[in-house]
């Protein structure tokens, strides 16, 4: 599980990569934690290369969603995969994030 | 709506009233004028035969005084024979005749001519009253001869008393004069003169009238030539005039001579100045013949009785009517009112009709309910006695548990129908996220109690089977236990009655537990099957259900339900059914799998060892060579069962294990996973509400939504001091 966030232009592109599991739930939180700090940007959710992920990963895409609306940030996740996908269908987060 | 059409109800109902009214109207006129026709002609008969008896009384009165005049005139002609030598002393008895009959207006002897040589041709002695006085003189017979009336020579050559026609008096137009000739004979019996007596018509018309059939009534004398003897006092005559009546009995004298009878004649007139109308009849006795007696008689007194009779029957009519006219408005108005009342009846019966199949499709309706399983056969029935019903039963399976419950709510028809559709959504309601069976009837129980001031109580069993192991959790509140079918052993089910629910709402149901054994029938019922009653008032009783059920281990549930519903129709026969049926049979038939995998793993309550968690589910996946997504998917599944366990059932920092078994054949992959915390259901979590905004959308809940979608049954006990869990996917 690799979490890089780069800024660019204005706007902060985190690209996610592997599986996105329980047991690194924790990481991925403290590797997003800068990203609660910021207002008024974009923030680019990568997610070409993003396996897998649990409903643990999904509360903390939660959480920033919540922070970046309280900061007037925006969100955008990009290529999620089709298993991805069903599990933001079965969550009903289709509906709450902007998924590109 | 409802108004127009009772106004348009009333209008017919006026038309119909008055159409009602006006025949017993003219029917009532019909009858009162058939009564009065034979009234009219009884009347007129009476009246023909009292004026027959009038006529003949009348004409004896007139007799009678004729006769007393005949009489008193009887003692003067002695004295007049005795005096006729003597010519100038019949001045003195003249005199004295009318001193002696103060009815006499006066009286006169009238010689043959030439009796007294020496008198002249003609001697007429007279004495005629003049007021007080009476005045004697000898007739002027220069002026008047006697001898030149018919009268005279008829007497004398026919020596005959006779009476002359009635004539004015000549000193006094106003009176009325009747002359009585009487012959006098000298000694040799000749005819020598007659004794003239005038008398004052008057007299005899108050004989005449001194009583009349009615009060208006009057009588008439007339002479054989219709003159006027005399009549009533002209005073008294309130109609019309006395004249025209002579006059109308001259021109119809003929019809009398025609008609020979002897019989009065009677005549119809209308009184010409008022209209009033009238009958006179007339005769003549032969006791006063020549003259004539006449009656004269007004209809309107005639008729009295008839008319007052009629006017006594108008106001009785319009009573009746009236009376009648009240009837038709208050049988109308019942007739109405029934009428509405049926209109009513029906629409609660076709009211009744649609809350029947509202309440039928509440219940299970396709059987067999759970064609995919083979752990299961069901079959239940519910026959309500009246339109609805307060019976009730109802199953399903939810987290590879069975739900099933039976009630019976106290009374019968619409309330026990209401109070059976509300406690059946409570029983859904909370058994769609509570399994526990005594926490579901508490919910039911409160929710019942809260505002039943109308005392409904219900009494219900609940039941919760976990389908794989066959724990049967149960709960009862005042129901008929149970039956269990175990082979040919027939027994209830150890239940506590507990109270039924809707008592108290705090009341703390016991639940209690029992392991049913593989192909245990279970058999719930409702009072309606052991307390049907046939003809003679018997019950069907739970002794006869138990033997029938003796002889039904063998039979389906629905055979078993068929058969005792036709033993209960059989015995209540024709009676009419007391109470609502309502069975419900489960047999309980769990298949022992055979698997082809089977591999296990147990992890420290530590989510780091999710990495190995998931390494053991990838060897599984990857050893059934299940594709990529699904496999993605499973262990999604048991990631978050196991992650929860680990989060919730272990107290923190408290160390603890999670056993993960996967067993899987070509039918299914199954998880079990077992740790030691504490009681922790994770079936029982709220659903996650995924319609909510970013903002009220908690953080959490999340992963038992998952696992719902992702596999196909999820089911937790808890024995022995162990949380049990199993997540099963089918191929």
């Amino acid at each position: 599980m690799n979490t890089t966030i780069i800024e660019k232009d204005g706007k902060y592109i985190v690209t996610l990569e592997g599986e996105l599991d329980t047991a690194h739930a924790l990481e991925f939180e403290e590797a997003m934690k800068p990203l609660h700090d910021v207002t008024g940007k974009e923030i680019i959710i990568e997610c070409t290369e993003l396996e897998y992920i649990a409903s643990s990963g999904l509360r903390i895409l939660l959480g920033l969603l919540k922070n970046a609306k309280a900061k007037g940030n925006k969100v955008v996740l990009k290529n999620l995969n089709d298993e991805i996908k069903d599990v933001f269908k079965m969550t009903g987060f289709i509906d709450l994030f902007v998924i590109e | 709506m409802k108004k127009t059409q009772k106004i348009r109800w009333t209008a017919l109902g006026a038309k119909t009233s008055v159409a009602i009214l006006v025949t017993a109207a003219l029917l009532m006129l019909a009858l009162s004028a058939v009564q009065s026709y034979y009234a009219r002609k009884e009347i007129r008969a009476n009246l023909e035969r009292n004026t027959e008896l009038d006529l003949f009384i009348k004409a004896q009165k007139i007799k009678y005084s004729l006769e007393a005049v005949e009489n008193a005139l009887q003692n003067h002609i002695d004295d007049i024979e005795r005096s006729l030598p003597y010519p100038d002393s019949l001045f003195s008895v003249t005199r004295r005749i009318v001193e002696q009959n103060p009815d006499f207006d006066g009286c006169c002897i009238a010689m043959i001519p030439d009796y007294y040589p020496e008198k002249g041709r003609l001697f007429q002695p007279c004495s005629y009253r003049d007021g007080k006085t009476i005045n004697t003189y000898l007739y002027d017979v220069e002026k008047y001869d006697y001898t030149q009336i018919a009268y005279f020579n008829f007497a004398v050559d026919n020596d005959t008393a006779y009476w002359s026609e009635p004539y004015r008096d000549p000193d006094d137009s106003s009176v009325i004069l009747v002359t009585y000739n009487f012959p006098v004979h000298d000694p040799s019996g000749r005819v020598v003169a007659l004794l003239g007596v005038d008398l004052d018509a008057a007299w005899l018309g108050d004989v005449l009238n001194a009583h009349g059939l009615f009060p208006s009534s009057y009588n008439l004398l007339l002479s054989g030539k219709g003159r006027l003897i005399c009549g009533p006092n002209p005073a008294e005559v309130k109609h019309q005039d006395v004249k025209d009546m002579v006059a109308m009995i001259n021109d119809s004298t003929l019809n009398r001579y025609l008609s020979h009878t002897g019989k009065s004649t009677i005549l119809a007139f209308v009184d010409k100045e008022d209209g009033e109308k009238g009958h006179v009849s007339y005769n003549s006795p032969k006791m006063i013949a020549p003259w004539q007696i006449a009656t004269v008689n007004y209809d309107e007194e005639v008729f009295a009785p008839l008319i007052q009779t009629r006017r006594r029957n108008i106001v009785l009519t319009l009573m009746g009517l009236l009376i009648l006219a009240f009837i038709i408005h208050r049988s109308a108005q019942s007739i109405y009112k029934l009428r509405d009342a049926n209109a009513e009846k029906q629409r609660i019966d076709s009211e009744l009709m649609i809350a029947k199949n509202i309440q039928m499709n509440m219940l299970p309706e396709t059987y067999p309910p759970f064609p995919d399983r083979n752990d299961l056969d069901i079959y239940g029935s519910l026959v309500p006695a009246k339109m609805v019903g307060g019976d009730l039963y109802d199953f399903f399976i939810r987290d590879e548990k069975l739900y099933f419950c039976i009630g019976d709510v106290s009374g019968k028809s619409v309330p026990a129908a209401l109070v059976m559709a509300v406690t059946h959504s409570l029983f859904l309601s909370i058994s769609s996220h509570e399994s526990h069976p005594a926490r579901i009837m508490q919910g039911i129980n409160e929710s019942l109690c809260r505002g039943n001031e109308s005392n409904m109580f219900v009494t219900f069993f609940i039941g919760v089977l976990d389908l794989p192991t066959g724990l049967l959790r149960y709960c009862n509140a005042g129901h008929n236990p149970p039956l269990t079918i175990i082979g040919e052993l027939v027994e209830p089910l150890p239940a506590k009655a507990n109270l039924p629910m809707g008592v108290i709402a705090e009341f703390d149901y016991m639940m209690q537990q029992t392991r049913v054994e593989p192909e245990t029938m279970i058999v719930l019922y409702t009072d309606g099957l052991t307390e049907a009653k046939n003809m003679d008032r018997k019950q069907f009783g739970l002794e006869k259900t138990l033997k029938i059920l003796e002889k039904c281990h063998d039979a389906t549930a629905t055979q078993l339900i068929q058969t005792l519903t036709k033993k209960v129709d059989a015995f209540v026969g024709e009676a009419e059914p007391s109470d609502d049926l309502t069975l419900l049979a489960i047999r309980y038939t769990p298949k022992e799998e055979s698997w082809t995998l089977s591999r296990s793993i147990t992890l420290d309550n530590d989510v780091a060892q999710v990495t190995e968690l998931n390494q053991f589910v990838q060897s599984v996946t990857e050893e059934l060579q299940l594709d990529k997504a699904l496999s993605r998917r499973i262990k999604l599944a048991v990631e978050e069962v196991v992650v929860n366990i680990m989060n919730y059932a272990y107290v923190a920092d408290v160390k603890g294990q999670v056993k993960v078994e996967a067993m899987a054949n070509d039918e299914r992959l199954r998880f079990i996973l077992t740790d030691s915390g504490r009681s922790f259901d994770p079936t029982a979590v709220s659903r996650a509400d995924t319609t909510l905004t970013v903002e009220d959308r908690p953080i959490g809940g999340l992963g038992i939504l998952l696992v719902r979608n992702l596999m196909d049954s999820i089911n937790y006990e808890r024995i022995d001091g162990q949380n049990i869990l199993r997540i099963e996917k089918k191929f």
